[in-house]
């Protein structure tokens, strides 16, 4: 071989060569594919069984339940993935579509954030002429975890609502998770928020109310700027405006919902 | 008996006792308000609210955060309470007395020495209508259809001492018997003051 080939002879040769080192490399990736899908299907298994030997924790314990989605997103599993086209359907059993969360956990899950969804959207509705239809994870996790009537409480985490918010999504209902400063809300009304009314909600946050010379002063804004983002937030219904001060100040209603009702 | 009253957590709010200028956020504001001197009036057996001395109680004033709700937004309310739902009100849940005298009698005075129009008015936290459909509940249920009671009785009497309208206000509980006299369930007797029903 190491021996160049003279004449004509040495074409065939080269050809041949390239072809079994071909052969080779798809031997190879075959082998390491299917070693790989072995891994995975063993590792789907182990999950599989991990689901369902602690099905019950899952369901009842919130901490428990976002720690194993949250695996179950590192390795790429969307457990509500496929919630959305087969819905209940999922019940038949393994591999025939379905939810992840429904064919290991059975119909009870898909159930779970069906139920947590359906809160979310009544609390928006509810509260929206009070919020202007803004409204804190934190919040809303308080008072679906409370549930209005006797016995109905759930046990929910943060993650759970946001889960189940993005369940949503596909429903176009309009409803999404906005960032302000270190809070997460759930918006209800499709508008979105400009950066200096993110900004003030963000100062009512840390400083539980705010007035126009208080925005001057810490923001070095001008007065019509600051005017004019307060009108707006108003007018959204999104802060409330005490004028019984020597100065008007504006409160996000946020706080009245913690733990009334 | 009296426990203090457990106020709800937009009263502890500054804001609550400012009229709200955006209309979605102004609703929501009457409605919590209704629903606190609801809830309120109840808590104390209490029937009708005259302004002047509600602005003045913890009720409309927040000591705490020196806060209060004036006379002429607590007029604003109470005239949302007594619009209908259809009218954009709070239900028909209050109605302002004509010329209620100054004081809790019922004397009728003019207008220049009692409070005036729109000073007092009845709160219902039950409705005529609603406490009418208590009092038949309580006459079938203690087998008591057909048989004569003076108002007096149904108010004061031993017989009523667990139910809701016991020590109810004269004036109210008229008003819900003529409600049934008018369904046709009940006749009213006698002179003021001596009043007698009888139920069917």
């Amino acid at each position: 071989m190491s021996r160049r080939g003279v004449g004509l002879g040495a074409f065939t040769n080269r050809t041949q060569t390239s072809q079994s080192y071909a052969t080779h490399g798809a031997n190879l990736r075959s082998t390491h594919t299917a070693s790989l899908q072995t891994q995975l299907s063993v590792f789907q298994s182990l999950l599989h069984t991990f689901a369902l030997e602690h099905s019950s924790t899952i369901k009842s314990d919130p901490t428990f339940r976002a720690e194993f989605a949250r695996m179950c997103n590192t390795i790429g599993v969307d457990p509500l993935a496929a919630s959305n086209i087969k819905g209940k359907n999922g019940r038949r059993g393994l591999g025939e579509g379905g939810s992840f969360w429904t064919q290991i956990l059975g119909g009870d899950m898909n159930d779970f954030y069906f139920e947590v969804a359906t809160r979310v959207v009544d609390l928006c509705r509810e509260t929206r002429s009070e919020n202007g239809g803004l409204i804190g994870v934190e919040e809303c996790r308080k008072r679906v975890g409370k549930g209005k009537a006797i016995g109905s409480g759930l046990e929910v985490s943060d993650d759970d609502i946001l889960r189940a918010v993005r369940s949503l999504e596909p429903l176009g209902s309009g409803f999404s998770i906005v960032n302000v400063g270190s809070k997460q809300y759930i918006r209800s009304v499709p508008k979105e928020l400009n950066t200096d009314q993110a900004t003030v909600l963000e100062a009512i946050q840390v400083l539980g109310f705010v007035s126009v010379s208080m925005l001057r002063l810490n923001l070095k804004w001008e007065k019509a700027r600051a005017q004019t983002v307060i009108d707006d937030l108003l007018a959204d219904g999104l802060v409330w405006v005490d004028a019984q001060g020597p100065e008007k100040e504006y409160w996000s209603p946020q706080n009245l919902l913690d733990d009334s009702g | 008996m009296t426990l203090p009253f457990p106020f709800p957590r937009e009263h502890n709010w500054p804001p609550f006792f400012t009229p709200q200028p955006n209309t979605t956020t102004r609703q929501d504001q009457l409605r919590k308000w209704s629903d606190l001197i609801q809830s309120w009036c109840r808590h104390h057996r209490q029937y009708r609210l005259s302004l002047i001395e509600a602005v003045e109680s913890p009720l409309f004033f927040n000591a705490t955060l020196r806060k209060r709700l004036d006379i002429r937004e607590a007029r604003a309310v109470v005239d949302w309470m007594t619009k209908s739902e259809e009218e954009g009100g709070g239900g028909r849940r209050a109605e302002w007395i004509p010329d209620a005298g100054g004081g809790l009698s019922s004397g009728v005075m003019g207008s220049a020495q009692g409070q005036g129009p729109r000073a007092v008015a009845w709160i219902w936290w039950k409705r005529p209508e609603e406490w009418a459909d208590l009092l038949v509940e309580w006459v079938e249920g203690t087998g008591q259809r057909g048989s004569v009671l003076t108002v007096y009785e149904l108010i004061q009497g031993e017989g009523t001492a667990s139910q809701e309208f016991h020590g109810m206000d004269t004036d109210v509980m008229l008003r819900s018997l003529n409600v049934l006299v008018k369904r046709g369930k009940a006749q009213i007797f006698g002179g003021e003051g001596q009043e007698g029903v009888k139920f069917f």
